[in-house]
């Protein structure tokens, strides 16, 4: 992703409220992480697992922090059943920003990411779990901040999936 | 020991702590013990360490107190690694490892009825202050160390398998419910809006 979309990206989840993020790194938005780390406005967490990384944004969340979850496509799978029990069951706000891997418009799609990434929404219905796909940069900004009033509004997760131009 | 005295000892302590649960037993033990508003019980698996140590992080003046299960901390394991390296001082993790997944029917030995030590696990994650006590004053002990000192603490606390919680009465009151309850105290207590979404 070219360094001024990373950017807008961090901007916009400033400006939507967003302060915390838990993360296991992955190479498609991996720019945004500096970039998080210099601001002091965002608490960034790393982690050993997805699962961990939605468990502990769920208790920054809880204690009043917005809190995102950054992580691969994989991380949906992985990070599924805490999504379960703490997104969905128990009700808590969190975004989380998926590098969707696989996808038809990932510029980096082999036949290692093809499969988990058609089957990257469907995992999301399944949950109930409300997204939007960024392809480029229209109205990035408006659309975090839409899916954070989302989250906040049915207390639960909303999560955004980045590819095309994000997968540069 | 067992798990319901060493909640005994440890509900008079708590004041303006806040107590994150897991699944098992101890959520109904701990439930019918403790109406305390700062309670959030995740009823879930492998999940109250994780909430536990993400509350830590955004409520620094805050002591947080996870209440594990061996069969749920072997869930998550992964959680160790990032506890020691991120080593908060306002949690005290507390494990009660009756070495069974024990349910309503069941009692199947977990691995800690094998070869696993939870606390070596822990230290070997670079939680430096972990440590397993098996009878009820060393408990009382290291809760009093875990509450008052400003040092992560994760004591494994070796139980009988009981079977006491079975006779409790289940909460009537929902997850959501609850989870309400927990986050107007933090308001209340923290003097900020924590729900954000307004009608």
């Amino acid at each position: 992703m070219k360094p001024e979309l990373a950017a807008r990206m961090v901007g916009g989840l400033k400006e939507a409220g967003i302060s915390f993020v838990s993360y296991l790194p992955e190479t498609r938005l991996s720019q945004i992480l500096p970039l998080m780390r210099e601001d002091p406005s965002f608490m960034v967490v790393p982690v050993a697992n997805e699962s961990e990384a939605v468990s502990i944004a769920a208790g920054a969340s809880l204690g009043g922090r917005p809190a995102a979850v950054y992580m691969e496509g994989s991380g949906v799978y992985v990070g599924s059943y805490n999504l379960l029990v703490l997104g969905k069951r128990l009700g808590t706000p969190m975004l989380l920003l998926v590098a969707y891997y696989g996808s038809i418009l990932d510029k980096r799609n082999t036949f290692l990411y093809a499969f988990p990434g058609i089957h990257l929404i469907p995992i999301l219905e399944s949950l109930d779990i409300q997204y939007e796909v960024f392809k480029d940069d229209d109205s990035l900004e408006d659309k975090i901040k839409g899916a954070v009033k989302m989250m906040h509004a049915i207390k639960q997760p909303v999560a955004l999936l980045f590819t095309g131009a994000f997968t540069e | 020991m067992n798990r319901y005295e060493c909640f005994e000892s440890l509900a008079p302590l708590i004041k303006d702590q806040l107590v994150v649960g897991s699944l098992s037993g101890q959520r109904v033990e701990w439930g019918s013990m403790s109406q305390h508003e700062g309670n959030l019980l995740v009823a879930a698996m492998g999940a109250a360490l994780g909430v536990g140590i993400g509350l830590s992080l955004v409520l620094p003046k805050r002591k947080v107190i996870a209440l594990e299960s061996d069969g749920s901390l072997l869930l998550s394991l992964y959680n160790l690694p990032t506890l020691g390296n991120l080593n908060p001082p306002n949690l005290a993790v507390f494990v009660f490892d009756n070495e069974v997944y024990s349910g309503t029917r069941i009692s199947e030995p977990s691995a800690t009825a094998g070869k696993t030590d939870l606390a070596g696990v822990a230290r070997s994650c670079g939680i430096e202050h972990a440590t397993t006590v098996r009878d009820l004053e060393s408990f009382k002990r290291e809760a009093a160390k875990a509450l008052e000192e400003n040092v992560l603490r994760f004591v494994v606390c070796k139980v009988d398998q009981t079977t006491g919680h079975r006779q409790i009465q289940r909460p009537n009151e929902d997850l959501w419910e609850h989870k309400y309850r927990f986050v107007r105290y933090l308001e209340r207590t923290e003097g900020k809006e924590i729900f954000k979404g307004r009608g």
